[in-house]
């Protein structure tokens, strides 16, 4: 490892990250992480871009009363508390149930690939 | 003057101080400097993290706005927690695997291109003295009214404070420091809680009718601190996505072992400070129950002293022993609040010039090892004197705007170049630059011109300018992109860079 530079936290892998890049055991993390990711993006800023503006532009609508004096207002800014927590909970248990092991097979794999040269 | 504040504030002092000795022997190395040598615990970093974010704005704050303005103090409490789905889900991981102490570290890894890391460090720093003069300002009022000091002589102390943690102390001090004050911010707020709930049978809809029935029907609906509807969506806008571009909070993710402690830590800060945000709704619309709306407005401005003036009615009252003890104690957790928050800037803003302006840009990172730390340490030291004289120069200035600015800023120039950076194959050095500076450009002139600065003669409608400015930011970052010239070399590269941002594992092919 000649030219390796001290900067990384982790490990040095030499040129492993060409076959790691292109192996198919990427593309499955790669499309495991994008399927859980991107539908949990869309629903935090729904929900919650969805609250702005209608405190924004609709605050007669978030003013309807629910709850004796709480109103939808209220309501919708405590399901975004529930939201936010709920869906650290469900990416916390995905990542280490499904991305993390398949992180580690293609970090073998490169590690591998570093040892045979 | 509140003997108990002066006694409670002193011993926090004088454990943050032994923490900051302890620290001193344990911080040789810049990874111990920068990076409390990576190795917190995720819980310990989510408890940082609660205290790099939750800054007197949350502690004090949220509770009075809401106990003013109804509903938007609540909004202002909720996206602050939500800002960490975006963290959560894009930055912390990606940013633990790709840098190493600081955000320009992941520009410059990315581009390899001088301009690029000098727009990132313009970012840093400007974002970092823009959220740094208000805590100061905020920390020299706050000791003013509890300890009786003049306003510059209360500034001064607060900077010698945070000099002393960081450029002693480096980053293990500066997160232990967050941590004590963070896990007593939320003992102050699980007592008050305990306290406002007991009165009315822990039935919380209690307060929300007599709110109502004392601050009026308008009360509990959005709209009476933010006029303009497009206020509220820029609000959403810039917690949603500004707190990933705040670096004092990004760097957080550099003190520890790996990608999955980092993503850990997330959680736990989730869970910490959101409740806490949760808490200062409660809070607010509590005060208005227990002391009335006319008792908070009366030299109570911006509604910061809501909070202490609960906590001494829930102890008992003015001439109690234990409202004393109680105002005390939230006082002191208040001041020791702002002390950690000014702290991890400083320190993030010296790791924005020592790191990435003096070794990486200006000695292409050849500098040697204990030369590196002395730089930090000496680059923290000018930091905080010039933060400590900004925070002078700001007496009477309404420097509330800054804090707007900062969050806008960070959301609308920082968080695109970070995120293309991260996810973007085409992302080149003319978009760094074109998306820092149309972002940073349009936050900072529209913030000058609109109401915020300019009160009733405002030619901008707008308090918060995120709205426009992101999008911008966003055009700026993309057109510059692509009007620079297409490098293939540098595309082929993004390969390697997706690699590391997903596996922490970096190649030296060149």
């Amino acid at each position: 490892m000649g030219n390796a530079v001290k900067l990384s936290g982790t490990e040095v892998a030499p040129d492993a990250w060409i076959e790691g890049v292109e192996s198919a055991e990427f593309k499955t993390l790669i499309d495991a992480k994008q399927r859980s990711i991107v539908p949990m993006i869309v629903i935090y800023i729904i929900g919650y871009m969805g609250l702005s503006v209608l405190a924004g532009f609709a605050p007669g609508i978030l003013g309807t009363k629910v709850l004796g004096a709480v109103n939808l207002g209220f309501v919708l800014i405590a399901g975004n508390y529930i939201m936010s927590w709920v869906l650290a909970v469900v990416y916390a248990r995905i990542s280490a149930n499904r991305h993390d092991p398949l992180v580690k097979v293609v970090v073998d794999m490169a590690q591998a690939t570093r040892g045979a040269r | 003057m509140n003997l108990i504040t002066v006694a409670m504030f002193a011993a926090i002092l004088l454990i943050s101080l032994g923490i900051t000795a302890w620290a001193a022997r344990r911080t040789r190395t810049t990874v111990d400097f920068y990076a409390a040598g990576k190795g917190l615990t995720a819980a310990q970093n989510g408890f940082a993290l609660a205290g790099d974010w939750c800054s007197a704005a949350a502690f004090l704050g949220f509770t009075g706005l809401t106990a003013l303005y109804g509903m938007d103090g609540a909004l202002y409490a909720v996206g602050p927690l939500v800002a960490f789905c975006t963290v959560l889900l894009l930055i912390a991981e990606p940013l633990r695997n790709t840098g190493t102490y600081t955000i320009g570290d992941v520009i410059m890894y990315r581009m390899r291109q001088p301009p690029a890391l000098a727009a990132a460090i313009v970012g840093t720093i400007v974002i970092n003295l823009a959220y740094l003069i208000p805590q100061m300002a905020g920390a020299g009022l706050l000791i003013k009214l509890l300890f009786g000091f003049r306003y510059d002589v209360s500034v001064v102390l607060v900077g010698l404070g945070m000099i002393i943690y960081v450029a002693v102390g480096g980053m293990l001090a500066t997160s232990w420091v967050q941590i004590i004050k963070a896990v007593l911010m939320l003992g102050a707020g699980a007592i008050i809680l305990f306290l406002a709930l007991a009165g009315v049978g822990f039935d919380p809809l209690v307060f929300f009718a007599s709110a109502e029935a004392k601050a009026g029907p308008s009360f509990l609906l959005p709209g009476n601190l933010l006029k303009n509807p497009f206020d509220e969506v820029s609000l959403g806008l810039g917690y949603m996505l500004g707190l990933a571009g705040l670096p004092h909070v990004m760097t957080r993710f550099y003190t520890v072992p790996d990608a999955t402690t980092a993503r850990r830590s997330v959680i736990w800060v989730m869970f910490l400070a959101g409740a806490f945000f949760a808490c200062t709704t409660i809070f607010g619309v509590a005060a208005v129950h227990y002391l009335g709306p006319e008792a908070l407005r009366v030299g109570n401005p911006g509604g910061n002293l809501t909070l202490p003036l609960l906590a001494q009615y829930l102890g008992g009252g003015k001439d109690t022993v234990g409202g004393q003890l109680m105002l005390g104690f939230v006082s002191a957790v208040a001041v020791a609040t702002i002390l950690a928050v000014v702290a991890g800037l400083t320190l993030a803003t010296s790791g924005a010039v020592a790191n990435d302006l003096y070794v990486n840009l200006f000695k292409k990172g050849k500098v040697e090892e204990h030369q590196q730390v002395l730089v930090a340490r000496v680059t923290s030291v000018l930091v905080g004197v010039i933060a400590t004289l900004l925070g002078i120069l700001a007496e009477g200035v309404n420097v509330a705007v800054l804090v707007i600015l900062a969050i806008c800023i960070a959301a609308s120039a920082n968080f695109p170049v970070l995120v293309l950076s991260l996810f973007w194959r085409r992302f080149n050095t003319g978009g760094v630059i074109g998306g820092m500076a149309l972002g940073l450009i349009s936050s900072v002139g529209l913030a000058l011109i609109g109401p915020a600065y300019l009160g009733p003669n405002a030619i901008w409608p707008l308090v918060n300018p995120t709205v426009v400015a992101l999008p911008l930011g966003i055009l700026g970052a993309v057109f510059g992109s692509l009007l620079a010239r297409r490098n293939h070399e540098h595309e082929k590269r993004f390969g390697e860079v997706t690699f590391r941002v997903q596996t922490g594992l970096r190649s030296n092919h060149p």
